[in-house]
């Protein structure tokens, strides 16, 4: 064998071991450089006065105090946390919707058609779609306000106020990631053994029983899955809302995410930015930790 | 084209089609709803691109006209021949792209091979590891990333952006899924044959890979394509900026560019992401499905 000359002395047992090192060793190399030792350097930074041309200095847990009376990090969290329940809630909500109506009795094609247009905004960047929307929300020349002018609605200042500003992201959130939600539904709906709504029909089950009998405790864990995934997504929200609001008008978009880049690379305040998304970083794990927990219990639970 | 995701669905349809009752009203309420969503998720994507095809002068005409009216194709040509470098925004983006691209198709084809088919000491260890990365919000690691990055002198530099994304977890994963549901024999095969490991990987398991490659492949090529955080850190001048950056430039603070020119820039943008949709829905929508992640 040709390579023999390159291991020449291996058991079989060690090549096979050699090679699967060799294998997984440039994914590690980029695991190690990319991840693991950021992650140990954020933890460090995070406790320093980090200068990027100076000298930085441990400073304890300054930067960690900071964040508890640091009233602008407060807000975006609030900003981040509003976006949080209200995106999810109406992207699982009426995707789930979606999904359902898409399950009925459909010819094939339609079907398929509608869930391709549900889908598509899903693919489009996030920046391509605020920069869409941009000029779709403007007060006076927008389209949006016209037809809300229709319905006898007051064009309403969509970006340039405090209090419209954040249900325009949330719209155009629900817009572009509501078909990713119907997506996954239509796959936990479509896996629903036909057995189960057989019986119940011969029972003589109505729709509705078997929408909150059947097909609602069957999807739970689909449910349960994208609740978390989106909110997951939903706490870094960054791309839409640079280029859609920059984080104003004053704060009132500002996100948890965009307020780490400004401490990070405008402020070059990199240590207290490190601690700030320590804080992300927390509240991620335990979402996510919960997720392998819960979803590990329902696998369980099905067999 | 038929999308089986599994097996329960083809048991339904057996079912729905040979009950072939009249429409009853909460289907045609079905109907009715599913047509107002997929209207309002087409409006803002048919604004974009008749607004792409109208003169300037047009571009906010009310009451809102949904199909082109006008013809303006130069619209499609004034990116290029505006005062950013488009046509650099555009290579730029299909360099990264493609060189992320190749680069997971390689470092996740192997890893997910060895973790699937290999047998070494700590296997189980170190795939669970990985696997434990896709929690790490990239706002943890971009500070660090960043420090090295400027140490290297790679501000600025394209490289910057390619090497983070050269290696993906859950690519490693989804590879993993697909070479762990090849067929024992496959490989008892090669053994007897007296095939190496590297030589059953080549010439046995990747070129049965395809459908797994492609569908890596495209999800990874769309995720880079997309992306914004990673290049609006690293690089900073125009000449080296990618396809998101540059046309949030050529919008230009709060929405003061062309309507137009934008609009035709932006559909330029997406037309590789609807061509590679229109072709591999199959595998996208999929791969999508089973593995929960996020586009």
């Amino acid at each position: 064998m040709p390579k023999s000359g390159l291991l020449p002395e291996l058991t079989p047992k060690r090549r096979e071991a050699m090679i699967g090192y060799l294998f997984i060793l440039p994914t590690y190399i980029g695991f190690a450089v990319f991840i693991l030792w950021p992650i140990i350097e954020a933890t460090r930074i995070s406790f320093m006065e980090f200068s990027i041309i100076g000298k930085s200095e441990y400073i304890g847990l300054e930067n960690y105090a900071k964040i508890l009376t640091d009233m602008r990090l407060r807000t975006s969290y609030l900003n981040t946390i509003v976006f949080t329940v209200f995106a999810v809630s109406f992207n699982a909500g009426i995707g789930l919707i979606l999904a359902v109506l898409l399950n009925r009795r459909l010819p094939f094609l339609i079907r398929n058609l509608y869930r391709s247009i549900f889908f598509f905004p899903v693919l489009i960047a996030h920046t391509y779609i605020a920069v869409i929307w941009r000029f779709l929300y403007q007060q006076d020349t927008g389209v949006i306000n016209y037809y809300l002018g229709l319905l006898g609605i007051d064009a309403i200042p969509w970006l340039s106020s405090a209090a419209w500003a954040m249900p325009a992201i949330i719209i155009m959130d629900v817009w572009k990631n509501t078909g990713f939600a119907m997506l996954v539904f239509l796959a936990g709906l479509q896996s629903i053994p036909a057995t189960y709504y057989e019986a119940a029909q011969l029972d003589g089950a109505n729709e509705r029983q078997i929408f909150f009998k059947i097909t609602i405790p069957m999807l739970s864990p689909t449910i349960f899955f994208i609740l978390v995934i989106f909110m997951i997504g939903a706490l870094q929200v960054f791309d839409s809302i640079i280029v859609l609001t920059a984080g104003g008008p004053g704060d009132a978009t500002r996100s948890v995410v965009l307020y780490i880049y400004e401490q990070a690379f405008q402020k070059f305040d990199m240590g207290y930015a490190s601690a700030v998304s320590m804080t992300l970083f927390a509240i991620i794990l335990i979402l996510t930790s919960l997720q392998f927990y819960i979803s590990q219990r329902w696998v369980y639970y099905d067999e | 084209m038929a999308i089986q995701i599994d097996i329960g669905k083809t048991k339904r349809q057996k079912i729905s089609s040979h009950s072939k009752k009249p429409l009853k009203r909460g289907d045609i309420l079905s109907y009715i709803i599913l047509t107002i969503a997929a209207i309002l998720v087409l409006m803002p994507l048919l604004w974009m691109f008749s607004t792409s095809l109208r003169p300037t002068s047009e571009s906010f005409s009310l009451p809102p006209q949904w199909l082109p009216t006008q013809f303006r194709v130069e619209n499609y040509l004034a990116p290029f021949e505006s005062n950013v470098p488009f046509q650099s925004f555009f290579f730029n983006s299909l360099k990264i792209t493609l060189a992320v691209t190749i680069g997971q198709l390689i470092t996740c084809s192997t890893a997910g091979y060895a973790f699937a088919r290999l047998r070494f000491p700590g296997r189980n260890f170190l795939f669970i590891l990985l696997l434990a990365s896709l929690m790490v919000p990239s706002q943890v690691t971009i500070i660090p990333i960043f420090l090295t990055m400027r140490s290297l002198g790679l501000i600025d530099n394209h490289l910057a952006v390619i090497l983070p994304g050269l290696v993906s977890a859950f690519g490693v994963f989804l590879m993993r899924q697909f070479f762990k549901q090849m067929p024992e024999e496959l490989f008892d095969a090669a053994k007897v044959d007296g095939a190496g490991y590297i030589r059953t990987f080549l010439q046995i398991a990747l070129p049965l890979a395809g459908p797994a490659l492609a569908t890596l492949g495209i999800i990874t090529f769309n995720a880079i394509w997309n992306s914004y955080f990673l290049p609006l850190i690293f690089l900073n001048s125009w000449d080296n900026m990618t396809l998101p950056q540059g046309i949030a430039l050529l919008t230009g603070y709060m929405g003061s560019g062309n309507p137009s020119v934008v609009m035709a820039a932006v559909t330029m943008a997406i037309l590789p992401v609807l061509l590679v949709f229109i072709i591999a829905q199959r595998w996208i929508i999929e791969a999508l499905t089973r593995s929960g992640l996020k586009g």
